[in-house]
């Protein structure tokens, strides 16, 4: 195995983590429970942190190697590169998803020092959280399908634990099983398209020729050569991973799976994991053959279901966990509309635009529910109503809470309404390219606004909560009746806040990070 | 960096600072917070008419950074003659609401951070008429919408301020939206954010540019609450604590009115923008007739003046609508005059009842005796209303109905002539009905002039002297508002 080892250093960290993180859990097992807790958060977070580490070089060295030439360059992989296929290709986009997904892990891991500690069995959480990311990792960087395979059901599989963490509660349980039963068909979905292509084709690596000199790989599924089979099996892979991306009509273990997991693993499901699989669907679809025109308009439509059917369904809960779950399922369909204009217009910088929302989405759901944990956590607020005076007993939690919501909802200067900003400005300026049809520009751009305004009828009650005094008079005892924070919980919401107000302030270099998404997405699809 | 940019400065940055450091700071008390406010707002008036020689000069005073060069977008202010007036308007409202919350707003622990967004609440409208780039004129343009509405649903009277506060943010947020797809088709349109750097003009698609004026002139109009997009006013006006409700009443609806005039009217040319000019005197017409008729009919004594609102602001409308240089510039100079009359008038409401804790005209009657200062004042609102010379609104009547005139609409200004009778009726009835005629039996308190703050009566004083001065003397502000006019519609009048 060869190649540029920096490609699985980020991999092989989070699962040597892992490995090392149940080691120090058995080893720790006589200590007492709240210490034990606070040791393996460290040890993880650190963990993330080399991880991180690792992944700004690859960030570099992906960025100059896309940079070199205009075409496909040789992007660094690694794997059995002199025999003509490898393990894993970086690319302009999964450096951004996997950072993202660092990044989001070595918040929660930190928040998590404090959220789990009245639960027991660390040795499971801990790595399997470690595994979690493993599995994006992996997933974001394979360049063919069985390793896609492999790693998607590595971050599944780690997924459902997750969800169904804490067992003795029948919600999780059915949570995670349901979970695990709809995300199982799509994964047997992907599983029948995988086959039928390797049926077709007798190859399995999905992404086009590389301008290398040493090695040529053969464009697998060329348009001229797609039979039936061939079609069949990326229909399949498309409904597959739509089932993963919670795409509506497939969204439906979304709200039940992100509604009832312990609030750290909600972040990481809303935040990074249902993105990076709509990104691996992208990769997927563009390099097996699907024409950017085609795929981009079926996401422009898909992105108005939605939309519409995500915020529509919000304004219903009064489960707080349950709304933001179905609000992700409408920020996505923001995403899902940017990135379409810009699939359907070949327009990069329209495609820029949705990526740059997505990571604000993960910085701002991210923060949402890790403040809904730790209302939770400390006063056992689990529908909005139950949030009344959070403002007066946990001032903090309240303003990052609002600073989170406000940046969902829109509200300038915060970082949804940057990421509206572009979304909208480029999907115009993508009509003035070429000479196609402008119209579902037009119709997108009017849900996209319409859903704003229909959002704000949940995001501004739910706000508005928050400062609304609390019913019970037994929680304004106390001095002030304000709970100190812990601080393993204090300083990722601070984090995450600062990164929500940063990115709404100062887009610039959030902006730069996402520059190439577009231009490679577009470069795959030719 | 020179003095003028430092000004500049100091006019947006007085109200951000003082809201920042009333917002973070504990334990202020609600003396010093109020102290911190004034001089904030202080600030910003006195930074106004610091900048009035650099203008008169020929520099507009322009200032500020690259934001975000990937996308074009400058953090810039500047001010220019078309933006002066509205900023006078917006600085003096703001300090007069503050020094007037200083006796009407009742302290307690909570008071540092009313302040806090009264300041934020001024700093939006300043940064709105100061801002030279569409994302940033956005970025306060919401700002203004945020402050207030917390404003409402904490502060709000009654146990509807809630709702009424929702209802406002949704309804306002709609025209909001309406002007970000104008902007951002303009600054797609244009390749760069700047706003003075449009008058070059901005190349948009000719099947565009109607779109884009129908937006923006909608979305200002639900901003200046003109029929039928008014329907958020007369309950945030009347739910609001009457500081808010000053500066909603006589600053922010006048962002509307400055809004048509940055982005529609300075962008585009006089003949792109013509189609709307009859649908904008037709408008103004039902919105000035329905908000007089409302008047007439309201029995919440605050009501009725944010119903004269609606009417007022019909009247702007039919100015703009005019396209002539005396509609138009009768229209700007309205929104200075109006915005002393209006908030002369609410004050006097708040005197009202504070002095009698009566919010109904039907409980009230009589009070001329027992206050007769307050009764006064009312008096030469009333008046100055009804357009009496040498009151101040007279002038900017004149103008607006002489630009209907010359533009030819003969028949709709007579019957915006005929409509200004029913100003007269609500105006004179409003003070009538409340000073004059018998003591109501249920009015058993007796109140007296000492027992009203002084912070209040000052302020109401001083804009009832204010109406008088101006309308004997309107030369200094028609002058700023004639420099301003040569900016807008290719400027050749």
């Amino acid at each position: 195995m060869t190649g540029n080892v920096w490609v699985v250093l980020p991999f092989a960290c989070l699962t040597g983590g892992a490995f090392v993180v149940y080691l120090v859990a058995r080893l720790s097992a006589p200590h007492p429970q709240v210490e034990r807790n606070s040791l393996l958060a460290a040890v993880t977070a650190l963990v993330f942190a080399v991880a991180l580490g690792t992944w700004t070089v690859l960030c570099a060295i992906t960025a100059e190697a896309w940079a070199l030439q205009e075409t496909l360059p040789q992007l660094p992989a690694w794997g059995y590169v002199r025999a003509g296929g490898a393990f894993l290709r970086s690319d302009p986009g999964a450096t951004v998803m996997i950072g993202a997904a660092l990044g989001l892990g070595m918040t929660v891991a930190v928040y998590s020092g404090r959220y789990v500690a009245l639960d027991r069995r660390y040795e499971t959480y801990y790595p399997l959280l470690l595994l979690l990311v493993a599995g994006l990792t992996g997933m974001v960087l394979a360049s063919d399908l069985f390793n896609l395979y492999m790693y998607c059901e590595l971050m599944g599989v780690t997924a459902y634990a997750l969800v169904a963490f804490r067992r003795r509660t029948d919600t999780a349980v059915e949570a995670g099983f349901k979970y695990l039963i709809i995300s199982s068909v799509g994964t047997v979905i992907i599983l029948m398209g995988i086959s039928f292509i390797y049926r077709a084709t007798g190859k399995l690596a999905f992404l086009p020729t590389l301008n290398a000199p040493a090695v040529t790989v053969p464009h697998p599924i060329g348009r001229e050569e797609a039979g039936l089979w061939t079609r069949a099996g990326l229909a399949f892979l498309l409904v597959g991973f739509a089932v993963k991306s919670a795409i509506v009509p497939l969204h439906t273990w979304l709200p039940d799976a992100h509604g009832r997991a312990p609030s750290s693993v909600s972040a990481m499901l809303s935040g990074v994991v249902v993105q990076s699989a709509f990104y691996v669907l992208l990769k997927v679809s563009l390099g097996l053959g699907l024409g950017t025109q085609g795929l981009g308009m079926l996401l422009i439509f898909l992105s108005l279901l939605n939309m519409t059917l995500g915020n529509g369904l919000a304004l219903v809960q009064t489960n707080t966990k349950r709304l933001l779950a179905y609000s992700t399922i409408a920020q996505m369909g923001y995403v899902m509309l940017g990135v379409g204009i810009g699939l359907y217009y070949s327009f990069p910088a329209a495609i820029q635009a949705g990526f740059f929302l997505l990571l604000a989405h993960a910085a701002m759901k991210g923060l949402a529910f890790l403040c809904k944990g730790v209302c939770h956590f400390y006063s056992g607020a689990t529908t909005i109503a139950q949030l009344r005076g959070t403002a007066r007993q946990l001032p903090l939690v309240a303003a990052a809470f609002t600073v989170a919501l406000g940046g969902l909802a829109g509200i300038p200067p915060l970082a949804g309404f940057a990421g509206r900003w572009f979304v909208l400005s480029r999907a115009l300026s993508s009509t003035m390219t070429l000479g196609r049809r402008t119209e579902p520009v037009y119709v997108g751009l009017v849900f996209l606004l319409l859903n704003s305004l229909l959002s704000l009828g949940y995001y501004l009650p739910l706000i508005g909560t928050l400062f609304a005094p609390s019913l019970s008079p037994c929680k304004e005892e106390g001095k002030r009746g304000q709970v100190r924070v812990s601080l393993w919980m204090a300083v990722p919401l601070v984090l995450l806040g600062g990164v929500v107000l940063s990115i709404g302030f100062y887009p610039g270099p959030w902006l730069d990070w996402t520059a190439d998404v577009g231009a490679y997405l577009l470069a795959l699809g030719r | 960096m020179n003095a003028d940019v430092v000004w500049l400065m100091i006019i947006l940055g007085g109200p951000l600072a003082a809201a920042v450091l009333l917002l973070l700071a504990r334990d202020l008390g609600a003396r010093v917070a109020s102290w911190i406010a004034g001089l904030g707002a202080a600030l910003s008036l006195i930074g106004t008419f610091a900048l009035l020689p650099a203008l008169q000069r020929g520099n507009d005073p322009a200032g500020g950074l690259s934001w975000m060069p990937a996308a074009g977008i400058q953090l810039r202010l500047r001010l220019d003659w078309l933006a002066f007036p509205f900023l006078v308007t917006v600085t003096s409202v703001t300090l007069l609401a503050v020094i007037y919350a200083w006796g009407y707003h009742h302290p307690d622990r909570r008071t540092p951070y009313f302040y806090a967004l009264l300041m934020l609440f001024g700093a939006g409208m300043i940064g709105t008429v100061l801002a030279d780039g569409m994302f940033l004129f956005y970025v306060f343009w919401e700002l203004m919408l945020i402050a207030s509405a917390t404003l409402i649903a904490v502060w709000g009277d009654g146990a509807r301020r809630e709702y009424v506060a929702l209802k406002y943010f949704i309804l306002t947020h709609v025209g909001s939206l309406m002007v970000l797809v104008g902007l951002i088709l303009l600054y797609v349109g244009a390749d760069s954010d700047g706003l003075s750097a449009l008058r070059q003009g901005a190349s948009i698609e000719p099947g565009l540019v109607m779109a884009s004026i129908a937006l923006f002139i909608i979305g200002f109009c639900v901003k200046m609450a003109v029929f039928p997009l008014h329907l958020w006013l007369p309950d945030a006006h009347t739910v609001a604590p009457m500081s808010v409700t000053i500066m909603l009443a006589a600053a922010m609806l006048s962002m509307g009115t400055y809004g048509i005039l940055r982005l529609p009217f300075s962008v585009f040319s006089e003949a792109q923008v013509a189609p709307f000019a009859t649908p904008m005197m037709v408008a103004g017409i039902i919105s000035g007739l329905y908000g007089a008729l409302m008047a007439l009919a309201e029995r919440d004594v605050k009501r009725i003046v944010a119903y004269s609102s609606v009417s007022q602001m019909g009247y702007i409308l039919f100015g703009l609508g005019t396209m002539t240089h005396d509609g138009m510039a009768g229209a700007t100079l309205h929104v200075i005059f109006h915005a002393i009359v209006k908030a002369l008038l609410f004050m006097c409401t708040g005197l009202v009842i504070r002095g009698t804790g009566r919010r109904s005209i039907a409980e009230l009657g009589g009070l001329g005796s027992k206050m007769p200062l307050v009764a006064v004042c009312t008096g030469i609102g009333a008046l100055a209303l009804a357009g009496t010379p040498p009151l101040c609104i007279f002038g900017s009547e004149w103008m607006i109905f002489a630009g209907g005139f010359r533009s030819g609409q003969l028949g709709l200004t007579i019957l915006m002539l005929f409509g200004s009778l029913l100003t007269v009726a609500y105006a004179l009835l409003f003070v009538g009905r409340i000073f004059f005629g018998h003591p109501s039996e249920l009015c058993s308190q007796e109140p007296a002039a000492s027992r009203l703050p002084r912070a209040m009566v000052a302020p109401t004083v001083l804009l009832a002297v204010l109406a008088l001065i101006a309308g004997l003397f309107p030369a200094p502000a028609f002058e700023w508002v004639s420099q301003g006019m040569t900016l807008i519609l290719g400027g050749a009048w």
